[in-house]
C-alpha cells in the first residue's frame, strides 16, 4: 500500500444511474479524473428465461426467444429458427430467406440510429438524440406495416416466415430507402464523420487496439471498429447473404485509419446503415415468388420436431454482433432439452471495461454506450452482503430454495412437495 | 424614507428577477424542444418544479455537515446581494466607486458554495462535480476579469463620475470609441464574454459540473427538496445576473429616452426592455449553444479557455490599449 491509496475515489456507475438505463454496475475506482480500475458487475436482473422455455413447446419459445431483448428482437428469433432448423433438418424456402434478409437490415437499421442517438446523448448532445430517433421513426413505422407491430414483430417462425412481403410493403420500403438516402444520412454523415465537437469527444475514447478485440473475442462493431474483420454474415455464408454481396465494413473504407476508438465504432455504424439500405434493395430485385413456410401447419411442425433427435447451432450477425442459439433436442418431446443464448454484449462489456482502464471518467458513459450494450440478455445474479461485503454466486438451487421459503412465508397453506433439483437451468455455476 | 425606498425598491427587483429569470427558464426549454422537434414543456414549468420542489422534503444524506444545508441559502443570498450592484436598464440601486469587484467575487461566490454543499454531501459524484467546478472556475474567471478590467480602464479615460462601477456603463458606452481598431478588439471581446456566459451557466460545451449522463448531476446529486429549489433560484438568478452584465457591457442603450418618457414610467419600461435584451443575449449564449454542441471534456474546456479565449482576451485588450495610442485613429 503506497499513500496515494488515500486519494483513490471508487464510483459506482449503475445500477440506478443516469447514464445507464440497464441494470448493471461498473465500479470506477478514480485517481482524480483518471480511471485506474473497472470492475464489472452483472446480475441485477436474472428473469430465468431459459429455465422458462423448458416448460414451453419449440414453437411457443419462438415468442420467449423475441422478448429477451427488445430492440434484437428479430435476431434472437431468427437465430433461434436457424438452430431448431439446422437440428430438426428443415430446409426454407429461398423467398424467405429473403424476408428474414430484409426484416432484419431493417431492424438493423433501426438498432444503429438508436444507437447513434445514444452515443449522442452520453456526450450531452441532446439534439443527436432526437433527431436521429426522429428518423427511426419511420423505419419502426415500415416495421409495424409489415410485422403488425412496432418492437416484437414476430415475422419468423420455424422453417420460414410468418407473413408474406405484399407489393405496399415493397413500394413503402424502397420510399423509406430514398428517404433516409437523401435526408437523413447526410446529416448523420455530417455529424458523425465531421462534427468537431464529437470528433473532439470520441476520438481516442474507449479505444480497444485490435490485439485486444481478438483477445476478448469482441463482436460486432465493436470488433469491426478495430479492424477485425468479422461478421457471420460474410464468414459463415450465412443463408443467401453471400449473395447479395455482403462483405464487413471497417473504418478504413470512410476514414482510412482505424483506431478502435469510438469513433470508429460510429463510423462502422454510419457504413453499416448504408450497407443495410443497399441490401435491402437487392433482396427486393432478387427476391424469387414462391412459398414462405417449409411447413405450413404448426401442428405438423410440432410433430416433425417432436422426432427430431441431436443439437443444433443457430448464429447469426445481429446489430451487436455475433449472436449464437444452441438448441439439444428430446426425442419424443416438443420441448427441448436445452437452449442456450450467447449475447454479444457478453464478451463487448469486459473487451470495454479492460479499454476503459487509463483514460477519463467523462469517457465511460460514451464508451459504454457505444458498444450497444443490451444488459437484459447478458445478466446473471450474485447477491452481495450490504455489511460484509462478501459474495456469493446463486445457483439454481438456491433460487429455487429462496422461492420455496418465500412462498412459505406468504401463503403457509402450501403443501406441495418441492422438488429440490428443478429442470432446466445449468447447473453449479453462473454461466 | 431613502432607507425605505431603497428596500423596497430591493424588494422589487428580487421579486421581478425571480420571476424574469425563472420564465427565462420555461421560455428556453421550450426553445430548444422546438429546434430539437420537440414539443416541450409548458412555458411555466419552472415554476410549477420550484413550487413542487419547495413542498417536497429534503433528504440529507449521513455523511453530509452543516454546510450542506448552508450552501443553499448563502448561496440564495448571495445572489440577491448581487441584485443590488447589477445594472438592469437604470444604474444600480446600491452603486459606487469599484463595485465591478464585489460584483465578480459575488458572482464567483455562488459558484464556491455549491461546491462547498457538493464537498460537505460526501457524495463521490458531488466530490468529482466539486473538482470539475473548481478547475472550471479558475479557468474561465481570467479571461473574462482580463477583458472587463480592458473596457472599464478604457472608459474611465474619457471621464466618469464613479471609475470602476457598474454604473460607468450608463455614462458612456465602449461602442463610442469609434476608432476601427477599438471596434475590432470589442468585438474580440463580446466573444470572450460570450464564451464566459456559457461556461458561467453551464451549458452545452461547459455543463461539465453538472454532467447528468456521467456523474448524475454531479454537483447537485445529493440535493432535493427544500435546498434543491433554493440551488435552482440561485442559479436562474445568477444566469440573468451574468447576462445582465454583457447587456450592460455592449448593449447599454434604454428606449425609455426615445419615448420621451421619464420617473417611474421610464424606469419601468426601461427594466422590460433590459429583460427583453438579457433573453436575447442568453438565447444566443444558452438556448442555441445548447442545442448545438455537446460536453467537453475538462481538460479540453480547460485548454480552450487557457489557449483560446486568453489570447483572445489579451488581443482585444491590446487592440484597445494600442487604439489609446492614436496610432490608427
Amino acid at each position: 500500500m503506497n499513500g496515494r491509496l488515500e486519494y483513490w475515489v471508487k464510483i459506482p456507475i449503475g445500477p440506478i444511474h443516469p447514464a445507464l438505463e440497464e441494470p448493471e454496475k461498473f465500479i470506477i475506482t478514480l485517481d482524480g479524473e483518471r480511471i485506474i480500475n473497472v470492475d464489472v458487475k452483472l446480475g441485477y436482473n436474472l428473469r430465468g428465461l431459459e429455465w422458462i422455455a423448458m416448460r414451453r413447446n419449440y414453437i411457443q419459445i419462438l415468442y420467449l426467444a423475441e422478448r429477451i431483448c427488445g430492440i434484437c428482437s428479430f435476431s434472437h428469433n431468427h437465430t433461434y429458427s436457424r438452430a431448431v432448423e439446422e437440428m430438426a433438418g428443415i430446409e426454407v424456402p429461398e423467398r424467405a430467406e429473403y424476408i428474414r434478409v430484409i426484416v432484419g437490415e431493417l431492424e438493423r437499421i433501426h438498432s444503429h440510429l438508436l444507437n447513434l442517438g445514444v452515443v449522442g446523448h452520453a456526450i450531452g448532445y441532446d439534439t443527436i438524440l432526437h433527431l436521429s430517433w426522429l428518423a427511426r421513426e419511420r423505419v419502426m413505422d415500415i416495421l409495424e406495416a409489415i410485422g403488425g407491430n412496432r418492437v416484437n414483430y414476430s415475422i419468423n417462425t420455424i422453417g420460414g416466415v410468418r407473413r408474406d412481403l405484399e407489393e405496399k410493403h415493397v413500394r413503402a420500403i424502397l420510399d423509406m430507402i430514398e428517404y433516409y438516402r437523401n435526408e437523413v444520412m447526410p446529416k448523420i454523415e455530417e455529424i458523425f464523420l465531421y462534427d468537431p465537437t464529437v470528433e473532439a469527444r470520441l476520438r481516442d475514447a474507449g479505444v480497444i487496439p485490435k490485439r485486444i478485440a481478438i483477445e476478448y473475442s469482441a463482436q460486432g462493431p465493436t470488433a469491426r471498429g478495430s479492424g477485425v474483420k468479422k461478421d457471420v454474415r460474410y464468414n459463415e455464408k450465412l443463408s443467401v447473404y453471400p449473395d447479395l454481396g455482403v462483405k464487413p465494413i471497417t473504418p478504413k473504407e470512410f476514414t482510412g485509419v482505424v483506431k478502435g476508438d469510438v469513433f470508429d465504432r460510429m463510423v462502422v455504424r454510419v457504413g453499416e446503415l448504408w450497407q443495410s439500405m443497399e441490401l435491402i434493395e437487392r433482396a427486393i430485385d432478387q427476391m424469387p415468388e414462391g412459398k414462405i413456410k417449409a411447413v405450413p401447419k404448426d401442428n405438423a411442425l410440432l410433430f416433425q420436431l417432436k422426432k427430431a433427435e441431436g443439437e443444433g447451432i443457430g448464429r447469426y450477425e445481429a446489430p451487436r454482433g455475433e449472436l449464437i442459439h444452441y438448441v439439444m433436442a428430446q426425442k419424443g418431446k416438443d420441448v427441448p432439452a436445452k437452449w442456450k443464448m450467447r449475447e454479444p454484449t457478453f464478451p463487448n462489456l469486459f473487451a470495454i471495461a479492460r479499454a476503459l482502464v487509463g483514460e477519463q471518467v467523462a469517457d465511460v458513459p460514451v464508451a459504454i454506450a457505444s458498444i450497444d450494450p443490451c444488459l437484459s440478455c447478458t445478466d446473471r445474479v450474485a447477491v452481495v452482503d450490504a455489511n460484509t461485503g462478501r459474495k456469493k454466486v446463486l445457483t439454481e438451487r438456491d433460487l429455487l430454495r429462496l422461492s420455496i421459503e418465500k412462498t412459505r412465508e406468504l401463503n403457509p397453506n402450501v403443501r406441495a412437495k418441492p422438488e429440490v433439483v428443478g429442470v432446466g437451468c445449468p447447473r453449479g455455476g453462473v454461466l | 424614507m431613502n432607507v425605505l425606498y431603497a428596500t423596497l425598491g430591493f424588494l422589487g427587483i428580487y421579486a421581478y428577477v425571480s420571476f424574469a429569470s425563472l420564465l427565462w427558464g420555461g421560455i428556453d426549454r421550450k426553445l430548444v424542444a422546438r429546434m430539437q422537434r420537440r414539443m416541450g414543456p409548458p412555458l411555466f414549468q419552472p415554476f410549477y418544479d420550484f413550487l413542487k420542489l419547495v413542498s417536497k422534503e429534503s433528504i440529507i444524506p449521513r455523511d453530509a455537515n452543516r454546510f450542506f444545508e448552508l450552501a443553499p441559502v448563502l448561496a440564495l443570498a448571495t445572489s440577491i446581494t448581487l441584485l443590488a450592484y447589477t445594472p438592469l436598464g437604470f444604474e444600480p440601486l446600491f452603486g459606487t466607486k469599484g463595485d465591478v469587484i464585489l460584483f465578480i467575487y459575488l458572482l464567483t461566490l455562488i459558484g464556491f458554495l455549491r461546491v462547498l454543499g457538493a464537498v460537505s454531501s460526501g457524495s463521490p459524484y458531488a466530490q468529482i462535480g466539486a473538482q470539475r467546478e473548481m478547475i472550471i472556475l479558475v479557468s474561465r474567471e481570467g479571461p473574462m476579469m482580463l477583458a472587463l478590467f480592458t473596457i472599464l480602464w478604457r472608459l474611465t479615460e474619457l471621464g466618469v463620475t464613479k471609475p470602476f462601477s457598474m454604473g460607468t456603463f450608463y455614462e458612456h458606452n465602449v461602442w463610442e470609441l469609434g476608432t476601427p481598431l477599438s471596434l475590432i478588439g470589442t468585438l474580440i471581446l463580446l466573444f470572450v464574454f460570450m464564451v464566459w456566459l456559457a461556461s458561467e451557466i453551464e451549458v452545452g460545451y461547459f455543463d461539465i459540473p453538472e454532467a447528468e449522463t456521467e456523474l448524475a448531476e454531479g454537483t447537485m446529486a445529493e440535493y432535493s427538496g427544500r435546498h434543491l429549489a433554493l440551488f435552482e433560484l440561485a442559479n436562474a438568478i445568477k444566469a440573468f445576473v451574468s447576462a445582465s452584465l454583457v447587456v450592460a457591457i455592449f448593449f447599454p442603450w434604454g428606449i425609455s429616452s426615445y419615448l420621451g418618457l421619464s420617473g417611474a414610467t421610464a424606469v419601468v419600461v426601461d427594466l422590460l426592455f433590459h429583460t427583453l435584451k438579457v433573453f436575447a443575449v442568453l438565447f444566443v449564449s444558452m438556448s442555441v449553444f445548447r442545442a448545438v454542441t455537446g460536453r467537453l471534456r475538462i481538460n479540453q474546456a480547460v485548454s480552450l479557455f487557457w489557449t483560446r479565449m486568453l489570447p483572445a482576451a489579451i488581443v482585444g485588450a491590446l487592440l484597445l490599449a494600442i487604439d489609446t495610442l492614436g496610432v490608427m485613429a
